[in-house]
């Protein structure tokens, strides 16, 4: 009671003091006692930023401008807050919030990290496949002479292989994974090149009469005790047998269309067929010569077949002067089987007129594929 | 004690009268935002992703606080620290259109540089290939290299268009691999040409 009637009287005595004093409590006070901002704020802006720099936008786009909007929201009824009077502010529920959502942004922030992780693992798995399919396909094409057609569309299959693998060193998924489907596309247009060539060398059918061709001739060689001549187109190998065992192997060289079978003079197919040495030729332009009997009866009658079918030009012959020949394996012949000098000495010494030779595409399907 | 009111009330109301004009920082925001504009048109996002968001970031902040303002009594606000935010990110903005000119450029120096070496390397390719002797141990081997320097060259034209397109960084890969691939391509000449010589010498 004492205390009332001494600021009464005060109030009294000093109106004009007390307001004055009021209104800078009024300004200091508050000043003093401003709650601080959540620290929620700056970890959702900094992990908006992670969001960003982790390529969220581009991998979870729906999750990342849910993320944005719901911050936005955030951040405006922060602001809300902030302009209340300093003594009702309350960034609890504005805290709350932001802890959820950090959360969530985390939550998506994994995800996306997982994500990009399998995308990861997805195309360096595709790009490993594309590299051993243009592998192959480069040894095909070289093994079979096919430098014309595919080689072109091989190497930019390479390239663009190559430049995915720049892009996915970078980081960046789209642009390798279009680079591979880009490569795909190039790699197939090399198989559509090469298939129809290398399509005979699956056929069971085709290989059961090779591998018969070639057994007669190991069979006449384990009869009489004497020479057998097997070339594999395949393989690109000669094998001389004697008395109808594997004496010795050579690498050969094949016609410039070697892989395929000879139909005419001048396609630069190597012949598929039984035949013999019909002449020893010491002094050849190809260092030295075994001529063999191609045409043989079989070889006319298909080539005949074929013109009539209209498959061979009319103008077209049969051609002939198959040889198996030196100058060196590595080269394209213009349908003859060629072996380096050395080894043309050993099997022109041991051959004789009259060996058989079959040459064949290969003797066992799995050769190539 | 009347004239001492009387003056805090003139104070007072200076104040207010001087706070209350406060206005919403229109001309700096519009600034910010075109320097930020300009700054993408020149590529920044593509040259400078990083210091394009921190810039658009930046924005948002000054963007905030405008909004903290504005949502003040009428006679309390003060857009002072928008202003200087607004300030920085427009300078900011500026700078990331400065670096990405030169970033831009630089990069448009590697790519015809990139360039300029992969044509080298396919010339240097289509070279040992026209050197090459061609018996008939080679012309296999010449053959599926020749295929090999036309694929090389079929790529000239859609580096030459990423460059035209001002996609040098993309330019750059292209060229990168053209000429990895085309001085394998030498290499093997160049290994087949060594086989070729060992040969003969070993001959003679």
């Amino acid at each position: 009671m004492a205390g009332n009637s001494l600021l009464n009287s005060n109030k009294k005595r000093y109106p004009g003091k007390i307001i004055l004093l009021g209104f800078f409590l009024f300004l200091i006070l508050p000043g003093c006692s401003a709650p601080p901002l959540p620290m929620e704020v700056g970890q959702a802006e900094s992990l908006s930023h992670n969001l960003w720099k982790a390529r969220v936008p581009l991998y979870a786009p729906e999750e990342y401008k849910a993320y944005e909007a719901d911050l936005r929201r955030i951040k405006d009824d922060l602001i809300k807050e902030k302009t209340r009077f300093i003594w009702f502010r309350d960034y609890q529920s504005v805290a709350a919030r932001l802890q959820s959502l950090l959360k969530y942004g985390e939550g998506i922030l994994t995800r996306v990290e997982g994500l990009k992780e399998s995308k990861r693992t997805e195309i360096t798995g595709q790009l490993t496949e594309l590299e051993s399919r243009i592998r192959d396909l480069d040894r095909l094409s070289q093994t079979i002479n096919e430098g014309r057609l595919v080689r072109r569309s091989l190497m930019k299959a390479g390239m663009t292989v190559h430049e995915a693998g720049l892009f996915l060193g970078n980081g960046d998924f789209d642009q390798a994974d279009s680079r591979l489907r880009t490569a795909s596309g190039y790699i197939k247009e090399t198989e559509d090149g090469l298939f129809p060539i290398l399509n005979r060398y699956s056929n069971t059918t085709v290989i059961a009469r090779w591998r018969q061709w070639a057994n007669e001739a190991v069979a006449e060689s384990r009869e009489n005790g004497g020479i057998a001549i097997v070339v594999s187109k395949m393989d690109r190998s000669m094998t001389l047998y004697k008395a109808g065992k594997p004496y010795k192997r050579y690498g050969v060289g094949l016609g410039r269309n070697g892989f395929q079978d000879k139909l005419h003079g001048g396609d630069g197919a190597t012949p598929e067929g039984r035949y013999r040495i019909i002449r020893k030729l010491d002094r050849s332009k190809y260092y030295k010569a075994l001529l063999l009997n191609y045409p043989n009866d079989e070889d006319k009658r298909e080539f005949i077949r074929l013109k009539k079918k209209g498959i061979i030009p009319g103008r077209a012959s049969i051609g002939g002067l198959i040889e198996i020949h030196g100058s060196g394996k590595d080269g394209m012949t213009y349908g003859c089987v060629s072996l380096d000098n050395e080894d043309m000495d050993e099997v022109f010494r041991i051959a004789a007129p009259g060996t058989p030779v079959a040459i064949v595409g290969a003797t066992n399907h799995k050769a190539m594929f | 004690m009347k004239g001492l009111i009387r003056c805090c009330a003139y104070g007072l109301v200076l104040m207010l009268i001087v706070t209350g004009c406060a206005k919403q920082p229109t001309q700096e925001m519009g600034d910010a935002q075109k320097a930020i504009g300009d700054a993408k048109a020149a590529g920044s996002e593509k040259y400078l992703p990083e210091d394009t968001k921190k810039a658009g970031d930046s924005l948002s902040a000054a963007l905030d606080e405008i909004k903290t303002q504005d949502s003040k009594f009428a006679l309390l606000r003060n857009y002072g620290k928008a202003k200087e935010m607004l300030a920085q990110v427009k300078a900011e903005a500026e700078r990331v259109q400065t670096d990405t000119a030169a970033k831009k450029e630089e990069a448009k120096k590697n790519a015809l540089a990139g360039q300029g070496a992969a044509k080298a390397a396919i010339d240097e390719a289509r070279g040992l290939l026209e050197r090459a002797p061609k018996g008939k141990g080679t012309k296999a081997d010449i053959e599926a290299m020749k295929g090999d320097v036309k694929g090389l060259e079929d790529s000239l034209p859609e580096l030459q268009q990423m460059i035209g397109k001002e996609d040098y960084l993309m330019a750059i890969d292209k060229a990168t691999a053209i000429k990895e691939k085309a001085d394998g391509v030498s290499g093997q000449i160049k290994a087949a040409l060594e086989k070729v010589k060992a040969k003969k010498g070993g001959r003679k």
